[in-house]
């Protein structure tokens, strides 16, 4: 257990890449994102912004960073693969449900202040913001972790099988994602397909994506256990 | 403070028995079993891709073995948490994570290893001349080199595998190091694993010395007895040439009338002064010279068995 909290000390010994750079995405996506407005004529329509998430896609880069670098460094602090595989996973839940918290406190905000006083929709998104906060830093919360996953788990199957496996996995996800929409097109199910998206709430959407970062997580773990550093 | 022994001497702290390795098309380790005993400076030396950081690898958790069995501090490394927090190995070619620093290295190497010397590693990297808050990706590869190697020594783990740790250091930091690796030994004796191309500059300081070619141990054996275990006969080739007669040779070169064979064999008293009648000339082999020798006849014997397995094979 010691030695998983230092895996994620270990993280935080260069404060820039778990926590500076982060804020400072955050930070100039929301500040340029005004500018931006600022600039946009009034026309008393709402202005939307998909800047909000920008410091999310930072995390898919993220997971696989932590893998390609940090995985061989912690072999040779002899850490081995289960403890740096719960140190980093742990500590990356900690930032991700962190930024969720800031992205809901932001959202309040933004509804508080009539959109940054400029009518804009950046962190209090409409599908989303309804909801409960609970279920609003959930929804964040499963996202991030969900592309660092998608992150890590494809660093991991390069760490073992080199471009061969990116190669393999990036055609085989292609291949079951076309199958799976020649089997609706084939079935004419696509009416049914859109009244089942349209049903999605955010709590369901969530519990789908938790289901996803589950098997990557699983997935992740198992190939990490015979990858060499 | 002088801490106790970490482990008894002499008890064996790594044992293999029949380990293989295979990749697609290579054998890297070809049941290999070797028994090693604590508290010793152990040289691992042979040929490029002869199996020394495969070996390395396997014994550290960090590499895989197909079959055999491996004990290292009397577990299995691999997933190890207990037997992987009491020894360290600093890859040849060591990756770091992007941005960081020396200093940021041995911050992290503090949290893993449990006898970790903070003061040592600042003297050692200050001694080696490591910019200590330079981006690693920046160094060179002989300052790279230095932070592998400041790693391993100031982890003072139980058993610590140095990988051709000179790799673009200069002599006189290679001296440094050698220094320091005797030194620091002998205040806090411990196994030290050490693979090198340079078996000169290294010999003085094996106790044990194993030589790996293609996968196979071809020597394991003290240094000492190593050193007295081979010697060049120098002299007329009429006279030298029924002298070895009956010893294995291991090198054979000719000039003229004169020969010189290298013969291995530890000469009684009765033979040296026989040669010394002949006006034979005995010179003892340097280890960099019996392992050149050694691997060559390996080699041999190699190609030999693999020209006959192809005749049985084509009859």
């Amino acid at each position: 257990m010691n030695r998983v909290l230092n895996v994620a000390r270990m993280q935080l010994i260069n404060k820039w890449t778990f926590l500076g750079i982060p804020a400072i995405i955050m930070a100039s996506a929301f500040l340029i994102t005004l500018a931006i407005w600022a600039l946009i004529p009034e026309t008393g329509e709402t202005k939307y912004a998909g800047s909000g998430q920008a410091v999310m896609w930072y995390f898919l880069a993220l997971g696989i960073q932590s893998l390609t670098l940090t995985f061989p460094f912690s072999q040779a602090m002899s850490v081995s693969r289960r403890t740096f595989y719960l140190g980093t996973l742990g500590l990356f839940a900690v930032v991700a449900l962190a930024t969720s918290v800031i992205y809901y406190v932001l959202g309040l905000v933004e509804t508080a202040t009539g959109g940054w006083g400029m009518n804009g929709q950046m962190y209090a998104l409409g599908w989303i913001a309804a909801e409960p906060g609970p279920v609003q830093i959930l929804f964040y919360f499963i996202s991030m972790i969900t592309l660092f996953m998608i992150g890590f788990w494809f660093a991991t199957v390069y760490k073992r099988w080199q471009a061969t496996g990116m190669l393999v996995a990036g055609i085989g996800t292609a291949a079951v994602l076309l199958g799976i929409v020649a089997l609706i097109t084939w079935q004419g199910r696509w009416p049914q397909v859109g009244q089942w998206f349209a049903a999605q709430t955010p709590q369901t959407v969530a519990g789908w994506a938790a289901l996803f970062c589950a098997v990557l997580a699983a997935g992740s773990y198992l190939t990490l256990r015979r990858a060499t550093p | 403070m002088n801490r106790p022994l970490h482990t008894e001497p002499e008890a064996p702290v790594i044992e293999l028995r029949s380990v293989c390795k295979r990749f697609k098309d290579t054998t890297a380790l070809d049941s290999v079993s070797l028994s090693l005993a604590g508290n010793r400076i152990y040289g691992l030396l042979g040929r490029n891709g002869a199996g020394k950081t495969t070996l390395m690898s396997v014994l550290t958790g960090q590499g895989f073995h197909s079959s055999g069995e491996v004990r290292v501090l009397g577990g299995s490394p691999y997933e190890n948490d207990s037997v992987l927090n009491r020894i360290c190995f600093i890859r040849e070619s060591q990756k770091y994570p992007d941005d960081f620093t020396p200093l940021q290295a041995f911050k992290s190497a503090a949290l893993f290893f449990r006898h970790w010397d903070a003061d040592f590693a600042l003297q050692l990297a200050g001694e080696f001349q490591l910019p200590l808050k330079r981006r690693i990706k920046k160094l060179s590869r002989g300052q790279l080199s230095a932070v592998g190697v400041v790693i391993g020594l100031a982890s003072r783990a139980e058993i610590t595998f140095f990988d051709e740790p000179y790799l673009g250091l200069d002599a006189v930091a290679r001296q440094i190091f050698y220094d320091r690796l005797v030194q620091d030994f002998s205040d806090y004796p411990r196994t030290i694993i050490l693979s090198s191309h340079l078996i000169d500059e290294v010999a003085n300081l094996l106790e044990h010395v194993i030589l790996i070619d293609r996968g196979r141990i071809v020597l394991d054996d003290d240094a000492e007895a190593i050193r007295g275990s081979a010697v060049t006969v120098t002299g007329a080739a009429s006279k030298v040439e029924p002298f070895v007669a009956g010893l294995t040779v291991l090198h054979r070169e000719t000039l003229a009338s004169l020969a010189s064979v290298t013969v291995e064999a530890g000469l009684t008293e009765a033979q040296r002064s026989e040669a010394a009648d002949l006006g034979l000339e005995i010179a003892p082999v340097s280890l960099q010279q019996l392992v050149v020798r050694k691997t060559l006849a390996a080699a041999e014997e190699f190609s030999a068995n693999a020209a006959a397995t192809e005749m049985e094979v084509s009859r």
